[in-house]
Order: structure tokens, then sequence, then C-alpha cells
């Protein structure tokens, strides 16, 4: 049997580590908050994308009607033959099953797509997680930047630029046929959702749109948490392009719901950290958003219809994509702080259990010494 | 709102992916339209547009005229109502004259890249524009 010294002193690191992981709890709490309020004050801004796109599209003809021809690409879905899946997980660990649920889910899509459709699948991480898994599993796509790339140039002209601004500017190029795996990874980008800027995702959504446009994907493909509260989130895989029909719809392809314990041990630990479980009331503010644009008069527009709808649908995938990055970013937070608070709760049952333990072991060893004193006053 | 608008006010509201920016009334706001700058006052007839890079200036709304730098936008204008969606927007005091600088000449640089490659000298141009609207707006501040 241990003995009391021992016992004390898996006590004390026991009673550490619960001191980190109640801190942990309560950063978790704040960022948490913080990244709510940063999800419902982005809504406004995707809501009057979402419905100025749909009251253009009500006045233009989607169709073309001399050749039939649809206006935009991106409203046309085609036969999917390459798809593209864009994988949200967290940059960090002890979320719980946060990031295994997320990889989980990609998993699934990749087996039902690539496994029984026989598709391709090009995969996008963002976050370190799941750039970490999806490296180790599949081949990254051997990607030249823009054609020009391969000529080679004059020596003393590669001297005189800096490498990165060309790099920079150059688009990724993969050209059709060069692939050398059903299943490749394209691209990861860890580390964005730490400092989550609307402008570095506009690129990924720029690239996504190239990317559908020349015909290198058929469809794009987004898995990330959904935060729909401090208590329920769920792992959906939403399509990005082409876009659902009306635009603004998310159209979930698959998706998780949690678990009812799941839930009530979030709504203990957020009620513990002190999370409002209440959500904002923004049912004002979307019904004003939803008017942008579609007022019941006849607008002048300053650019054709077809202009306008040309330069909002590749920014509106943009905005789908910063939408489903911040809800992940929320939905990190919930899940590390639930997480956090099992660990804490474990950890103060422990103690207490080793107290219980200890105390035991101590009065045992009384109980032997004075048995020996007694019984040795016996012998004399 | 309602008592603003009948004094012949605006009610403006500037939008970024962020967050809403401004929310206030006031006398007149120009927009950086892409074919143009329009300002647009109380009553002014229903108009959808895109915005191309410049100044949002909004006139008579709190304290002054409020200046706001944005980079693509949408705006609808209502009668009595302005709403501005901006990809990107900030004061102009904020503008890194420097950054906008190394922006331009970066530009520069990929034009006299592009060689034959059309797209290329768009995306150069963009940019310069870009950058050079952003000097401009720092410019103007000072």
């Amino acid at each position: 049997m241990a003995n009391v010294l021992d016992l004390k002193r898996r006590i004390r690191s026991v009673k550490n580590t619960r001191q980190i992981t109640k801190a942990m709890k309560m950063v978790s709490a704040a960022k948490l908050r913080r990244a709510q309020e940063r999800a419902v004050a982005a809504r406004p801004y995707a809501q009057m994308m979402a419905s100025v796109i749909r009251s253009l599209m009500r006045r233009i003809d989607i169709y073309n009607p001399k050749t039939g021809e649809v206006r935009h690409q991106l409203l046309m879905p085609r036969e999917e033959k390459n798809v593209l899946l864009i994988v949200v997980s967290g940059d960090k660990g002890f979320a719980g099953a946060f990031n295994s649920n997320i990889i989980k889910a990609a998993q699934r899509f990749i087996a039902t797509e690539n496994g029984e459709r026989g598709l391709n699948v090009d995969i996008e991480t963002i976050g370190r997680k799941a750039r970490d898994l999806f490296r180790r599993r599949y081949r990254a796509a051997q990607i030249t930047r823009d054609a020009e790339a391969g000529d080679q140039k004059p020596a003393e002209e590669l001297e005189g630029m800096s490498l990165d601004s060309e790099l920079e500017e150059k688009p990724l190029v993969r050209k059709r046929g060069e692939r050398s795996a059903a299943i490749e990874v394209t691209g990861d980008h860890p580390g964005m959702l730490e400092k989550l800027r609307f402008d570095a995702v506009a690129e990924i959504g720029q690239d996504i749109v190239d990317r559908y446009i020349s015909g290198e994907i058929d469809a794009a493909y987004m898995v990330f948490n959904e935060f729909r509260s401090v208590i329920s989130q769920r792992v959906v895989v939403e399509r990005l392009v082409p876009l659902a029909e009306p635009p603004g719809e998310h159209e979930v392809a698959q998706a998780e719901e949690p678990s009812i314990e799941e839930r009530e041990r979030a709504g203990e630990a957020a009620l513990s950290a002190g999370v409002s479980l209440q959500e904002p009331d923004t049912h004002e503010a979307d019904e004003e958003a939803q008017k942008f644009g579609t007022a019941d008069v006849d607008y002048i527009y300053e650019q054709p219809p077809e202009e306008m709808l040309r330069s909002l649908l590749p920014r509106f995938v943009a905005t789908q994509l910063y939408r489903g990055m911040l809800e992940s970013v929320a939905s990190e937070h919930a899940a590390r702080m639930t997480a956090m608070d099992s660990a804490s709760n474990n950890a103060s049952e422990m103690i207490d259990s080793l107290t219980l333990t200890m105390n035991r072991v101590r009065q045992a060893a009384i109980t032997k010494e004075i048995i020996e004193i007694v019984s040795g006053a016996a012998a004399l | 709102m309602a008592d603003q608008t009948q004094d012949g006010k605006l009610q403006v509201r500037l939008v970024t992916p962020d967050r809403e920016l401004v929310d206030t009334a006031a006398d007149a706001v120009e927009l950086p339209g892409r074919t143009g700058y329009l300002e647009v006052l109380y009553g002014a007839a229903p108009l959808l547009t895109e915005l191309g890079t410049g100044l949002v200036t909004i006139h008579g709304g709190g304290e002054g005229n409020d200046r706001y730098y944005v980079a693509w936008g949408f705006a609808e204008v209502l009668p009595n109502r302005v709403t501005i969606l901006a990809e990107s927007a900030e004061k102009p005091e904020q503008i890194d004259a420097s950054a906008a600088q190394r922006e331009y000449e970066r530009g520069q640089k990929m034009w006299d890249q592009a060689r034959e490659d059309p797209a290329q000298y768009e995306r150069a141009n963009e940019l310069m524009h870009d950058a050079q609207a952003r000097m401009d707006a720092k410019g103007g501040n000072q």
C-alpha cells in the first residue's frame, strides 16, 4: 500500500492540474464570449449580401434568353467529378472531441465521395489539427505556380526581385490530368483562425471560385462546426459552390447533432464559467438585413444587374467561408470550455478519493503503531 | 429613426464583414461608385450600386464629417436610408501610407513582369489603383 507521503504528493499534483484546467476553462469562456460576439456581428453583412443577390436574381433572368446559357457558372450545378473539401479544424487540442469529430466527419465525406461515388477529392485544411492528420494520410498535390513559373528565367532577373512577392502574385495552377492520386491535399492554412481576418479568407474564397470556373473542381464543400448556441454545436458539411438555390440558404449535406448528455454537460460548464446561455436577440437586425436591396421599388441600377451579380457572387462565397470559420472558432472555445470543466470536475473527484485513501492509510498506520505499543507492553 | 427622417436626415449604415461600423443620421453621404463618385441627399431615388475603391464621406453625421476609406462595396440608396456594404473600411488616419507605397511598387513590378498575360496586367492595375486610392485618402486627410 502506498504511504502517506506518496499520496500527499499525488494529491498536490492533481491539484495543480486542476488549477490549470480551471484557468483554461475561464480563458476559453472569455474567448468564447468574444468569438460569439464576432459571429453575431458578422451576420448582417452575410445576410444583406444574400438578400441583394436574391433580389438581383429575381430581376434578371438566370438563363440567357437567346443562348439558353446560365449567366453565371456559380449558379449552375454540374456533374461532379472532382470535389474540394475544406476542413475547418482547430489549431490546438484540449478541446474534447472537437477536432476528432471534424476529422471523422471529413473522413466519412471522403469515404462516400471517393469510395462509393468514385470521385476525386481535393482536401484543403484550415487549422493545424486537420493539416497534421491529412498530410500524413494523403499525398500533397503537385502544384506549380502559374504557367510561366516553369519558364527558365535568366538568373540576374531572378536575383533582382524578392522571391516571396513573386510567389504571392502568381496564381496556383494545377493542370488537369496532373493528379497523382484520387485523394490529394491541395493546401493548408494553419494558424489562420487565431487572428481571423476577412481579407485572408477572401483570398481562399477567390481561389475556390477560380478553381471552380477553370473546371479544376466541380463543387466545393466545407466541413465545420456550426455554432448554434453555447450548448449546441454540430458538425455540418455545407456546399459552398455551386451556390445553393436560393443563395443564402445553407445547404447541409451531412450533419451530426450532439447528444442530450453532451448538451447538459455543456450547459453545466457554461453556467459555472458564467457564460450566458441566452442568445443575443438579433431578430430585429436579422429582419432589417433581409430587407437590404429588396425594397418594393424600382431601383436604378448604376451598373447592369448581371454585372453586379458577377462581382457579388464570388464575394459571397468568401462571406460563407468566413461565417463558417467564425462559427468554428466559437465552437472550439465552447468545446474547450466544456472539456476543461469536465477535467476540473474529474480532478476534484480524484482529489476526494485520494484524500480518502490517504486518511485511511494514515489511520491504519496509527492503528498499527498502537497495536505494536499495546502488544509490546503486554509482553513485558 | 422616424423622427430623424422627417427633418430631412438620411439614416446611414456602413456594414463590414466584421461588424456594423456606422449607424447614424446624416445630411448627405458621398459614395465612391464604381463608375464615379455620387452624393446622396435626403429623398434620393432608390438606387443600387457597386462601389469601387475610395472614400465614403458622411456629412453632418455626429460630429462634422466622417470619412471612411473603402475597397469594394455595395450600396443601397433609399429616399431616407443609405446602407453601405463594404468589404473593408478604415478611417483615413488609420491608413499606413508606407504600406500603401510598398503595395504600389509591388503593382508596378507586376506590371513590368506581366509580359503577355492580360490577367496579370489587370491584377497589377488593380493593385496600383487600390494603393493609389489609399495614398490619396491619406494625403487628403492631412
